[in-house]
């Protein structure tokens, strides 16, 4: 157990390293940032005095000792176009980026065990078959053109008229295929502060308006992983024998079904769902710049446009770091849940 | 070496009384699907000669006709059936060109993460030891950051390093690279996976007894073996490879607006959507859609009939 | 597809009904803005900026400031007189106290512009001045070192900040008055100024708040708003979906591609005028020998539909351009219109030669100017009419200048807005030949060269009868026109958007300086 942590630790500290490298290596490239300090007709003479003081001509291994340095007391350096450190920047776009993550998990946990446990009992219904059906669907849309068409849908307002509206039924259907518009398709609205900088779109109802559809297309493209995923697994149980001798021993099929099957189920489905906490978090990118939702993922896509390497480079690290954590929860839940695991640091 | 003409028609009736085409003959949403796969990509392919407009023209554009709205809303024009784009490029044209450049990129990111999968699978599972355990930890590390995560990171980093100018015009292979460098581990996997499982037949023992070299031993005979998983893969890694791909140049790290792919052309449109403009993000926008689901239908239809071992996790 | 459908409207319709109205403000008059980004400091010489000189205007006061019809108005100096040809005197406002309480005086302002001579932004823009002297309490005398018909428009610039508040040090020994770019200084945190406003919260990047200073010298104002909170909402579409709300009272830019939105709106109104920062592409004569060629230029900007751009892209928010200064700048030229004929571009290039075209490379910005990678794009295609291939690259801000200090392409767009309000600033850099010891023609990038208009902007900017400088100005935009030395494409309008009740029309102007202490809120 200690040995397993020890080498997981080891595993974070070479990926932080190894992001660290790269991002350096980068950051000539990414531009210059005094072009973003300074006033257009600052001579050239004024712009080098204030490289040479922000210690941007030093050499390479210089400035990356200089930065690993005080990476390691937690301070990463100034943000450029925030002025202000920048853990405490991503301290500020953090809640708002765990909230929206928040709110997804919670959708697909509602929806998706319900979903999958019920498709998979009854494999041959018509409902099951929809289920199914809307989830490749919703396999086969990119997370961002979901979005877009809810941004559409319920923020821009659709309205057709592809019945007569001049009779009952035609304007009836004509108001059908419609939708009003009107949903909060931008940033987070006014967020109540909590403490610090966490501010939460959980305690208004008009919070809660801002995130729902976020949270929706977030949920679109996870959601229908886990009905699949839910449902294969059970129905591999099922097949099993130990439930049909359950069955066969006469045991209520309720019982069979949530108490003993899903739990079975559930244990691949954990692993998985840690792997997809990460896969959560890349797709927060794309949710996040298409409702400009104000996380880690819009300030990141800012960061790389705008040159800010303090920033891209703190953000990597982090990101790197929730990563390799809940990696390591996982496998801790996993090895609690089904004891047969050994945690050696293998591969499972 | 061997007489081809008999074995490619002993393939062929096998073919013809497998159980893959007597599923397919019996599912119609497989039919359905491949007919919508071919006809989409038989258009892409014939995107120069189909197109009513040659996108990448520039003197054909003109800006006064810019964001037409598609033929059957008011205020079109017949000459662009779809409408146009805020530059006043034909949209038809250009969704055309695009799916040209989303499958080109698409199959190429596939072709080389199988490639790449492949090889270090092979050699994974069939050398072991320091090189299994190596290339699995890589694997891991890489799997756990979720390949899209690593797609963006490693479309930032060689964006800044070529610069965003290099970046635009070297764009095609360089997304076929990226994503085909952020997807091998899914390959890797499973041939390694197959490979272990094949290692201990008898035949793999027998090859090894009558001295054939490792090389032989992995592509003449496990290899082969492997096959029918590295199909499936390929099929849901190809809808795959596409959708990163659009997300790529949806964050602006993927094919210029100006060389469009269709996500490039769904990010271009955005801006527009407010100001009621929807057809240039949502005609695009669909297709993909479709493109990208008859893959996944017909990758699902190959994993039921094939039923392949394929790792989980 | 339709099951999903409905059951989301109806879930979001439930929730759009009950959700909370933002309740109404007190008593107390409050305006809730928007700008697209907050000042990076309070240090209002830290950086020469847009966001920093809003800043000024609404904590401080400058000693004149210009009025919507471009001429000057008193404010903390009262009268000004010149005594000899470098030097003119000033009298300044009596009875003005800072925020901290401190009486404001002659020695404020020599303080201020010696400090302003110490800021690496503003250092250059004062160069010309030679000393400030206080005579008396109220009496300054300021001298240059040449005759400088453009002090007025240079005291704009001189906001008084109060000497003894930024004098002694801080709490870990620096100095008060340091400049410090990007960094803690006591000047970028705490702030005492005369202005009508005092800042009581910064939190950077998210919110600001100012209160209505008890004190403040202007009686004679309208304004009555007694409370400001500012929240910068960087992204375009999310400011003005602010507004519409109603979350916000005042934002500003309002984007082109929302401007219908906003108008047809009947809570809201519009204000838009045409701005002062001219959009244009150098040709570079160093890159491309066709260039030297004058009717190869002027092909070029009569193959280029300047009113398309601005009528379709731009939707009708830009101003066609054919010269560098707009309206109201001394060296504007009314005659000067767009010249778009593709005829006669064909018929240029011929008679040059290039019937048959040529390449060139085009580099743009993607996030400086409204839509620079867009129209980058549109005038690629232009060009490919007369038959010139463009291989155009587009880049973030942080990344083009380096290019554009490097000269890397053959054309390459910027766009200008003249510190000074006027004409000769463009030239000086834009247009004047480069020489890199006295920093003339910095964004030349055309590499265009006319000794002759050097001379006679040089002259200009020592003639102090207004009227004669004004029309060698306009000689100077002529020849430029005539020569083609660039393409000028349009000058970006301005547009800002407000609730109903709060009366921005008065206050705003082409600087984009809304003077915010005068502004009028109506009560309902």
């Amino acid at each position: 157990m200690i040995a397993f942590l020890i080498k997981r630790l080891f595993h974070a500290l070479l990926v932080m390293f190894v992001i660290s490298i790269i991002a350096f290596a980068i950051q000539d490239n990414l531009g210059d940032p005094i072009q973003q300090m300074v006033g257009q007709s600052v001579p050239e003479s004024e712009r080098e005095a204030l490289r040479e003081q922000l210690g941007l001509n030093d050499p390479f291994v210089v400035q990356y000792l200089r930065f690993a340095g005080n990476a390691l007391q937690l301070d990463f350096g100034y943000s450029y176009i925030f002025n202000e450190p920048t853990t405490e920047v991503i301290a500020r776009h953090l809640p708002a980026t765990l909230e929206l993550v928040f709110a997804t998990s919670l959708l697909i946990v509602l929806f998706s065990v319900p979903i999958g446990v019920y498709s998979a009992i009854r494999p041959r219904a018509w409902l099951s078959r929809l289920f199914m059906g809307v989830s490749i669907i919703g396999i086969s849309i990119p997370v961002f053109l979901t979005a877009i068409m809810l941004i559409q849908l319920f923020a821009i307002g659709v309205s057709w008229s592809p019945f007569p509206a001049d009779t009952g039924w035609g304007a009836w259907l004509n108001d059908l295929v419609s939708t009003e518009g009107g949903m909060p398709a931008y940033g987070r609205g006014r967020p109540v502060p909590v403490f610090g900088t966490w501010a939460t779109n959980f305690a208004s109802l008009e919070g809660l308006t801002y995130l729902v559809l976020p949270a929706i297309s977030l949920a679109s493209i996870m959601l229908p992983l886990f009905i699949r995923l839910i449902r294969a697994e059970m129905l591999e149980v099922l097949q099993s024998e130990y439930v049909k001798f359950a069955r066969a021993k006469g045991i209520p099929l309720r019982r069979i079904y949530f108490i003993h099957a899903l739990k079975n189920t559930m244990l691949p489905v954990i692993t998985m769902g840690g792997v997809q906490i990460g896969t959560l978090v890349a797709y927060t990118i794309l949710t996040e710049t298409v409702f400009q939702w104000p996380g880690m993922g819009l300030m990141f896509l800012n960061a790389i446009q705008r040159s800010d390497v303090p920033l891209i480079i703190t953000y990597l690290m982090i990101v790197g770091l929730i990563f390799v954590i809940t990696n390591t929860l996982v496998d801790l839940i996993y090895g609690l849940v089904n004891p047969t695991v050994k945690l050696t640091g293998k591969p499972a | 070496m061997t007489t081809p003409t008999p074995r490619v028609a002993s393939r062929w009736s096998r073919f013809r009384g497998s159980y893959l085409l007597y599923s397919f003959k019996r599912d119609l949403v497989a039919q359905l699907s491949l007919v919508v796969f071919i006809a989409l990509v038989a258009m892409a392919v014939l995107a120069p000669w189909l197109a009513p407009m040659d996108p990448y023209d520039l003197a054909q554009i003109d800006i006064m006709s810019s964001e037409l709205p598609p033929f059957w809303v008011a205020g079109s024009d017949p000459t662009y059936l779809m409408g146009t784009d805020a530059q006043g490029r034909d949209l038809l044209s250009t969704i055309l060109y695009g799916a040209r450049v989303s499958l080109i990129i698409g199959f190429g990111a596939v072709a080389l993460q199988a490639l790449l999968g492949v090889s270090f699978g092979l050699l994974a599972g069939y050398l072991g030891g320091r090189m299994d355990a190596f290339l699995m930890r890589l694997a891991d590390i890489q799997l756990s950051f979720s390949t899209l995560m690593v797609a963006i990171v490693v479309g930032a980093v060689v964006k800044a390093a070529f610069g965003g100018a290099t970046f635009s015009a070297y764009a095609v292979p360089l997304l076929v690279l990226i994503i085909g460098l952020a997807e091998w581990p899914q390959y890797a996997r499973t041939v390694r996976a197959s490979v272990l499982a094949e290692r201990s037949k008898e035949y793999v023992d027998a090859a090894r007894v009558m001295g054939f070299t490792s090389r032989r031993i992995m592509f003449r005979h496990i290899l082969p073996n492997t096959l029918s998983p590295i199909f499936v893969i390929s099929t849901v890694q190809v809808a795959n490879a596409i959708i990163s791909e659009a997300a790529l140049s949806f964050l602006g790290l993927g094919m210029p607006e100006t060389h469009p792919s269709l996500g490039s052309l769904i990010k271009s449109g955005f801006d527009y959507l407010q100001s009621g403009s929807w057809w240039i993000t949502l005609i695009p926008g669909l297709v993909l859609v479709v493109l990208v689901l008859v893959i996944n239908l017909l990758g699902d239809w190959l994993r039921d009939v094939l039923n392949p071992r394929l790792y989980k996790g | 597809m339709t099951l999903k459908k409905t059951l989301l409207a109806s879930v979001i319709g439930a929730a759009m009904t009950t959700a909370v109205l933002p309740s109404v403000a007190s008593a107390e008059t409050t305006l809730r803005m928007a700008y697209d980004a907050d000042p990076v400091s309070l240090d209002i010489h830290e950086q020469l900026s847009g966001g920093i000189l809003q800043l000024s205007h609404m904590t401080f006061d400058p000693l004149v400031r210009w009025t919507q019809d471009l001429s000057f108005e008193p404010r903390l100096a009262t009268g000004w007189e010149q005594v000899d040809d470098t030097t003119m005197r000033m009298t300044l406002r009596e009875g003005v106290e800072f925020h901290s309480g401190n009486p404001f005086t002659a020695k404020d302002v020599v303080w201020t512009v010696e400090r302003l001579k110490r800021s690496p932004d503003f250092k250059a823009l004062f160069e010309p001045v030679e000393s400030v002297t206080a005579i008396d309490d109220t009496t300054i005398e300021i001298t240059t070192r040449e005759p400088y018909p453009l002090l007025l428009n240079l005291a704009t610039y001189i906001f008084p900040m109060d000497s003894a508040f930024y004098s002694g040090t801080d709490a870990d020994g620096d100095p008060k008055d340091e400049i410090v770019k990007n960094g803690n200084s006591f000047a970028s945190a705490h702030l005492s100024g005369t202005g009508p406003f005092t800042v009581v919260e910064h939190q950077k990047g998210t919110r600001m708040e100012f209160e209505r200073f008890d004190g403040y010298w202007d009686d004679e104002s309208p304004g009555n708003v007694d409370h400001i909170v500012h929240t910068p909402i960087s992204e375009n579409a999310t400011r003005v979906a602010a507004l519409l709300s109603g979350d916000v009272d005042f934002i500003a830019p309002v984007p082109p591609n929302d401007l219908e939105r906003v108008r047809e709106d009947d809570d809201v109104q519009l204000v838009t005028m045409s701005g002062t920062r001219i959009i244009i592409f150098h040709m570079n004569q160093a890159r491309v020998e066709a260039f030297q060629d004058p009717r190869v230029r002027q092909a070029f900007v009569y193959a280029i539909n300047q009113e398309g751009i601005a009528d379709r892209l731009m939707k009708g928010f830009a101003t066609p351009a054919a010269q560098f200064s707009p309206k109201g700048y001394a060296g504007h030229v009314e005659s000067l219109e767009p010249r778009y004929d593709l005829e006669k571009a064909k018929q240029l290039m011929e008679e040059a030669g290039y019937a048959e075209g040529f390449e060139i490379s085009m580099m743009a910005p993607n996030n400086r100017y409204v839509n620079d990678a867009k129209i980058a794009q549109a005038v690629a295609a232009m060009l490919a009419r007369i038959n010139v291939t463009v291989d155009l690259k587009t880049l973030p801000k942080a990344q083009y200048w380096g290019e554009f200090d490097d000269r890397a392409a053959d054309m390459m767009m910027i766009g200008w807005h003249a510190d000074t309000e006027d004409s000769a600033n463009f030239h000086e850099y834009l247009t004047a030949c480069p020489d890199a010891d006295s920093g003339a023609g910095q964004y030349n990038a055309s590499n265009y060269c006319n000794p002759a208009l050097d001379k006679l902007v040089a002259e200009a900017n020592l003639e102090v009868d207004l009227e004669k400088r004004a029309e060698m100005l306009q000689q100077v935009e002529q020849t430029l026109h005539d020569e083609a030395a660039v393409v000028p494409l349009h000058w970006q309008d301005l547009a800002w958007a407000s609730a109903d009740n709060v009366m921005i029309e008065p206050i705003l102007n082409v600087m984009n300086f809304p003077y915010l202490g005068d502004l009028v809120i109506k009560q309902e």
